[in-house]
């Protein structure tokens, strides 16, 4: 787990000072990857419901305080839902590749719905869902569905491989 | 329940504040330090590449400096003379020492050191803070033009909430009062929204017999006091009648880009807010 934090401060600092530079000025506004999300998902599948809604809710909040335009909050409270939710879903089998994967999609759409919805609750958005959704939703989606790919091999032998003997030693 | 409760009331009560408590200020210092480190490297390596990209283009642009170059010298000696002579009219017609300061801009260079990945609210990090001299609601300016607003500050950081996110629906708008290049007098517009799809800046409440038109420069006009005024904004596109009839509005290509920044400034304004 705390492999996972670490992970998840570096990619904090690598979502806003990195991935903006590597994606062309064409798309800068419409591929917008959550890279604490998709570590959410990793942790909702590996560590249960409540931790991932804790990384979620901590790692949520963190974006909303360093990039603070309107409120704090929308980031905290969706990563936070779609984490323990996430969590809830993988607890009812083995998590394997494809449901990582697939939480992932699903859980981003959500994520994307949720501050939507809050923005549009306070007035500080005009623009349509669908627009939306069209405009930075489906593109940083698909974004993160393969950032979760690429993630998967790395998360395994990293973050599982550091936590698993802590828990071999609490099962002794 | 209790949670989603909290939560709300978190968003409630953030919505309309621009101070910042000490944990905020600590987490956003910290971060933005390490940040940037990793962020003007990359930006230095990606300028980099981009430079060697132009290489061709560097005759060209050259011809043209030159020319600018030219022109600057002669408006210098022309600037000169207007400035003595406006401060003897000044001094001449008793102007106090506040209204002689009003328009003394200083320019403070800040680097960029992340920005943000919420899409309906774009802000950037600059390694610029209360330390520095920086308010909340001074403007940020490229070379090109007008980039946004410092929207919240700590000690060694601040957020900048860039032009784009303004909306005429919102109720925390900010509006930009905004004029003509070279017809300061005679124009006047608001630029009071921004449209992701089309990248143009809307520019409403334009008199009908104003003479603005396609090609023209828009810039901040400094009316209404949020924005120093002399501030490119942007090349107005088109122009048409206005939602009600009774004034037009007008389309306006932004003349500063918002995202890849690497370096912009904070124009301070002289402290003349005291009577």
């Amino acid at each position: 787990m705390n492999h996972a934090v670490l992970a998840g401060i570096l990619f904090v600092i690598l979502e806003n000072g990195l991935v903006p530079w590597l994606i062309p000025p064409a798309w800068s506004d419409r591929l917008l990857p959550h890279l604490t999300f998709v570590l959410t998902v990793y942790v909702a599948s590996f560590a249960g419901r409540h931790p991932a809604f804790l990384y979620g809710l901590g790692f949520g909040l963190l974006g909303d305080v360093l990039y603070y335009g309107d409120l704090i909050g929308a980031y905290g409270f969706g990563m936070a839902l779609v984490g323990y939710l996430a969590g809830l879903v993988q607890e009812r089998g083995q998590p394997t590749m494809a449901s990582i994967i697939g939480l992932t999609a699903a859980g981003s759409l959500a994520l994307n719905a949720v501050v939507y919805l809050i923005y549009r609750l306070f007035r500080l958005t005009t623009w349509s869902y669908g627009f939306s959704f069209y405009w930075f939703m489906a593109p940083s989606f698909l974004l993160e569905m393969l950032i979760a790919l690429a993630l998967y091999v790395p998360v395994r032998r990293w973050l599982l491989k550091a936590s698993a003997p802590a828990r071999d030693e609490a099962v002794s | 329940m209790t949670g989603v409760v909290v939560f709300i009331a978190v968003m409630g009560f953030t919505l309309e504040r621009s101070r910042l408590t000490w944990p905020e200020k600590f987490v956003n210092d910290a971060f933005g330090a390490v940040q940037g480190l990793l962020y003007r490297p990359v930006a230095a390596i990606a300028a980099f590449a981009a430079d060697i990209g132009r290489l061709s283009d560097i005759h060209e642009e050259n011809v043209k400096l030159r020319q600018t170059l030219a022109q600057y010298a002669q408006d210098q000696i022309r600037y000169n003379f207007i400035e003595a002579e406006n401060k003897r009219l000044k001094e001449a017609l008793d102007f106090s020492e506040r209204q002689k300061r009003l328009y003394d801009y200083r320019l403070l260079i800040a680097q960029v050191v992340g920005s943000s990945s919420n899409a309906f609210d774009r802000t950037i990090k600059i390694n610029l803070g209360s330390r520095d001299g920086i308010k909340p609601k001074m403007a940020v300016t490229t070379i090109d033009g007008l980039v946004g607003l410092i929207s919240h500050v700590s000690e060694f950081t601040s957020t900048v909430e860039p032009i784009t996110a303004l909306d005429a629906g919102s109720p925390q708008g900010i509006q930009v009062a905004a004029t003509i290049f070279g017809r300061e007098q005679e124009s006047f517009g608001i630029i009071d929204a921004y449209d992701p799809a089309t990248g143009l800046l809307q520019m409403t409440k334009i008199d009908e017999n104003d003479t603005l038109g396609p090609g023209d420069v828009v810039i901040t006009s400094g009316l209404g006091n949020v924005f120093p005024r002399g501030i490119v904004i942007g090349t107005v596109e088109s122009r048409q009648v206005g939602d009600f009839g009774l004034t037009q509005k007008a389309t306006v290509v932004p003349a500063a880009k918002f995202d890849h920044l690497q370096e912009v400034f904070v124009v301070i304004v002289p402290d003349v807010d005291g009577p």
